[in-house]
């Protein structure tokens, strides 16, 4: 990981990190990068996946009808709203 | 009961902030299941206790608001500073990456982190999902044994709930460990005060009459690296849906609709966070998803099969949660990423949905659904928030 690859990263996870943050960050990822090359030897090729820890055995709920929620009240949490959708702003000129 | 819920779990009466400053001042719309089942069992819900931002610090000290800081100047989670000020009996949250175990260990109180799948996560901040499950963290292993009746139970709104049987038979008190194998390896990385607490554990066991061996738990390790892999990819997807538009805080500062989007999560986020999201977002990358995420997931399958050998010998294994049992403000101001050195002890349990129990500031861990059996064995060691081991 480099300074313009983490720039990458900034920009697809909407961040905007200050030079200090790159290179506490840059460091955080050298570390990771260290612990997982320590582990080179086992191989695990061979081995299945584990996805989940515990079997998965339903996974569909019942097809009923439920009340779902309030739109107001969902509306109520967000920093702004214009009859009944989320305002933001203008995306298309 | 008195009973406090930590700031990851929704609830419609009291603000949820996941201790971040993106949540500030939110109201869930619902209740979280875990705090629907405890009013329905009679118990009141008196207040929230303070958590790290996104729970994966090392105690609570990247809260937007600050740390929490114990009388002796050490860092305490807020579900400790809970208990100490009596505004509650027990504290339920969820254990991310460690945090609440830690905070049990350094203040000698007992923490069980759920087998996962025994108690729902429906209402519940969504973070690491295929680790991370519901704790319990009271004065007495009877206060917690209480508490993991009440919740634990199948939730058909919870895609990972387990069935009700085997949801039952976890919470239900059976045979006390009577064999315990001690992790070298776990134990040899940790500090002297750890070691030393650990020998004093060992001697409680056998006289007791509990069989102590040493076990190689050098397979365990992986689980740290691994976990340290699977954690963060999967947090970086969970807080990708704060944007500052559909609830939370919103920058000021903005002209178009993508100076909001990263305006808002650059203002409201912290350091450690960012880069936690940065990293997770990394491993899942085309060129790195085989070599590490993928990876870490067959690594995963190897701790959890060293783990069954080690319980086809063994009632329960003995480890400790956290490397010394204190830490202070200085300690994370000089690694802000500690946290993720320090969960090389509770990583094993979070990548593998295995229940652990911190008791006497040192973790046992047993195997899957042996939660009550586990807190029969801190009982019948006399653990208790306000006794010295």
């Amino acid at each position: 990981m480099d300074k313009d690859s983490l720039k990458g990263l900034e920009r697809l996870n909407q961040l905007a990190l200050t030079p200090q943050q790159v290179d506490d960050t840059l460091a955080f990822f050298q570390l990771r990068q260290a612990e997982w090359d320590a582990l080179a030897g086992i191989d695990t090729s061979d081995v299945e996946r584990m996805v989940h820890v515990a079997p998965m055995e339903t996974v569909v709920r019942e097809d009923v009808v439920s009340e779902p929620f309030d739109r107001d009240e969902l509306l109520e949490g967000a920093p702004d709203a214009m009859d009944g959708y989320w305002q933001v702003p203008y995306v298309l000129e | 009961m008195y009973i406090a819920l930590d700031d990851l779990i929704l609830t419609k009466d009291l603000p949820t902030t996941g201790g971040s400053l993106m949540l500030k001042g939110y109201y869930s719309p619902f209740d979280a299941e875990v705090a629907t089942r405890l009013t329905g069992a009679g118990h009141e819900i008196t207040c929230k206790a303070a958590v790290g931002e996104f729970a994966c610090d090392l105690l609570g000290e990247t809260n937007f608001m600050g740390p929490t800081v114990d009388v002796d100047g050490n860092l305490c989670g807020g579900d400790i500073m809970v208990l100490m000020n009596n505004d509650a009996e027990a504290v339920v949250g969820l254990d991310v990456n460690g945090t609440p175990r830690r905070s049990a260990a350094v203040s000698n109180h007992i923490c069980l982190k759920t087998s996962y799948g025994i108690v729902s996560r429906y209402g519940t901040i969504p973070l690491a999902c295929s680790g991370e499950s519901v704790y319990v963290t009271g004065v007495t292993s009877a206060t917690c044994q209480d508490v993991l009746e009440s919740i634990a139970g199948h939730d058909p709104k919870d895609g990972t709930s387990l069935p009700q049987e085997r949801c039952v038979a976890a919470a239900t008190p059976g045979e006390v460990p009577a064999t315990v194998g001690v992790c070298r390896s776990l134990v040899e990385a940790a500090g002297p005060d750890v070691q030393a607490r650990i020998q004093k554990v060992i001697a409680k066991l056998e006289a007791r009459g509990v069989r102590v061996e040493w076990v190689d738990d050098s397979m365990l390790l992986a689980a740290k690296p691994a976990w340290n892999i699977l954690m963060p990819a999967e947090l970086c997807n969970n807080v990708s849906r704060y944007d500052g538009v559909k609830y939370g805080y919103r920058s000021q500062d903005y002209e178009t609709i993508d100076e909001l989007y990263t305006n808002s999560r650059t203002e409201a986020f912290g350091d450690v966070l960012k880069t936690v999201i940065l990293f997770g977002s990394d491993v899942l990358f085309t060129h790195n998803y085989l070599a590490k995420y993928d990876r870490a997931m067959r690594m995963r399958r190897l701790v959890v099969e060293r783990f069954q050998e080690l319980f086809a010998q063994y009632d329960a294994l003995l480890m400790p949660a956290c490397s010394k049992l204190a830490f202070t403000p200085a300690d994370v101001e000089a690694d802000k990423f500690i946290a993720f050195q320090e969960n090389l002890f509770t990583a094993p349990a979070s990548i593998s949905g295995l229940p652990a129990l911190v008791a006497m500031g040192v973790q046992f861990m047993g195997p899957h659904g042996s939660d009550a059996n586990l807190l029969r064995l801190s009982a019948s060691l006399g653990a208790c928030a306000w006794k010295e081991v």
